[in-house]
């Protein structure tokens, strides 16, 4: 039930958003998120953005991962 | 997921069954890592020395008969519709579930965004529209929202019957007061999105438990245990992580914590199969109780404990003393197609992932 799925933000409406889901077009609520500009990724639970995500930060894991094992395949 | 992530994922699975030498027990407090897992095999892939239990972040699964017959009781008066997600439909409480009653006729609505009923409101003037407000963290600021929104355009037939919980409370329940032996922890992401890490610290502060906040692919899942088996082993000094950066700042969603702060008050509540946990609950505080339901509809919650058929353990799954296939009626009485117990009812519930995912556990 505490599920999100990541959306980009494709156009900007007041307190919503049209956000593309997987290809797939909705209109989300955006009241719990400050300063949102059109290209932002979101986390969508339940039809409203509940945080902004930095998607390279997922390197972060791969990263820390590659170190932990050294380099060698 | 790409061939490069693979490979450290099975790496990073060797060296962890490698250096697993004793027996070790760690909880997922999510009802979404707990599908995740079983959904990816990873139990399957671990040695069988570390036992993933789940934990009672199953929203639905905790939620009380009382609740449900609460919801049912409403359906009884005049001009009242309930809205709920999906997930709650089936959910039984002492006189049978939502789903029961919608087959039989009555208002009851599935919604996909609580913003949904909000529209529904203002078209239907002439009923009232409660929602069924489950859920943890991530999902109480929504509800928040939808109330303030309501406020805003001044409507005044929709009310909020509220079962939602708080996740820090729960996770101090089962390290202090259960007393159930769990090694490690993965924590919630969404939740912590919303709350950040301050509710999570104490697990390795003051409990000396290490604990993770992880994300929901397969590579946060076992990058989070590879950092859980290191301190516990005494590798690595027993630290709390977030390998979930990417979404969970340390101070989590601020407006959506303004917004439940606004909007509800702490109390306790009672989880099924687990009982009373003190502070573990969001209500809304006197601002608010204009949208209450139980105040509007003068409804109780009936605190009877529930009832468990035929030796259901969701009581003991709920808390990682059991899992799934420890219980007799798993797969064979119980299916997700006849659900005895919570656990099996919600796509979330331990026993409904082991059921679809074939999760066995080691
Ligand atoms: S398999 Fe069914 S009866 Fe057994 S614990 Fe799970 S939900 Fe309860």
């Amino acid at each position: 039930m505490c599920l999100a799925i990541p959306a980009k933000v494709m156009r900007i409406n007041h307190a919503h958003a049209e956000v593309d889901i997987m290809g797939v077009r909705k209109q989300i609520n955006t009241l719990l998120i400050d300063h949102l500009n059109v290209g932002d990724k979101v986390m969508v639970h339940a039809g409203f953005a509940i945080n902004k995500i930095n998607e390279e930060d997922f390197n972060f894991l791969r990263d820390t991962l590659q170190n932990m094992l050294g380099n060698s395949p | 997921m790409t061939e490069e992530e693979k490979r450290l994922i099975l790496k990073t699975v060797a060296q962890i069954n490698e250096s697993v030498k004793s027996d070790i027990r760690i909880m997922e407090v999510c009802g979404t890592h707990t599908h995740q897992i079983t959904r990816f095999g990873i139990r399957k892939l671990l040695t069988p020395k570390i036992h993933l239990v789940s934990g009672p972040g199953c929203p639905v699964c905790v939620t009380e008969p009382g609740y449900i017959d609460a919801l049912i009781a409403l359906l009884t008066q005049k001009n009242v519709v309930v809205a709920t997600f999906g997930d709650l439909l089936r959910v039984r409480g002492s006189s049978g579930s939502l789903e029961e009653q919608k087959v039989a006729g009555k208002k009851v609505i599935t919604v996909y965004s609580p913003e949904d009923v909000l529209a529904l409101a203002k078209s239907h003037k002439e009923e009232n529209f409660v929602f069924a407000a489950v859920g943890f963290e991530t999902t109480a600021p929504l509800y928040a929202a939808l109330i303030q929104m309501a406020r805003k355009e001044g409507i005044q037939n929709l009310f909020l019957l509220t079962s939602l919980k708080r996740m820090e409370p729960a996770i101090r329940f089962i390290l202090w007061d259960s007393k159930v032996n769990i090694d490690g922890m993965l924590c919630p992401g969404h939740v912590a999105v919303i709350t950040g890490i301050g509710p999570f610290l104490p697990i390795t502060v003051k409990y000396h438990i290490p604990a993770v906040i992880c994300g929901f692919e397969s590579m946060d899942i076992i990058f989070s245990i590879s950092i859980l088996c290191r301190q516990i082993a005494g590798e690595n000094p027993i630290q709390f992580m977030n390998t979930y950066r990417r979404c969970v700042s340390d101070d989590g969603n601020p407006a959506a914590l303004h917004l439940i702060k606004e909007v509800f008050r702490i109390s306790d509540v009672s989880w099924r199969g687990i009982g009373w946990i003190k502070d573990s609950a969001l209500t809304l505080n006197s601002r608010y109780e204009e949208y209450d339901a139980f105040k509007r509809f003068g409804l109780e919650m009936e605190s009877t404990p529930a009832i468990f058929l035929d030796g259901c353990e969701c009581g003991k799954i709920l808390i990682g003393e059991k899992t799934p296939n420890m219980c007799v009626n798993f797969g064979c009485l119980c299916t997700p197609d006849h659900p005895l117990g919570p656990c099996m009812t919600s796509s979330e519930g331990a026993c409904a992932a082991y059921y679809r995912y074939g999760g066995s556990e080691n």
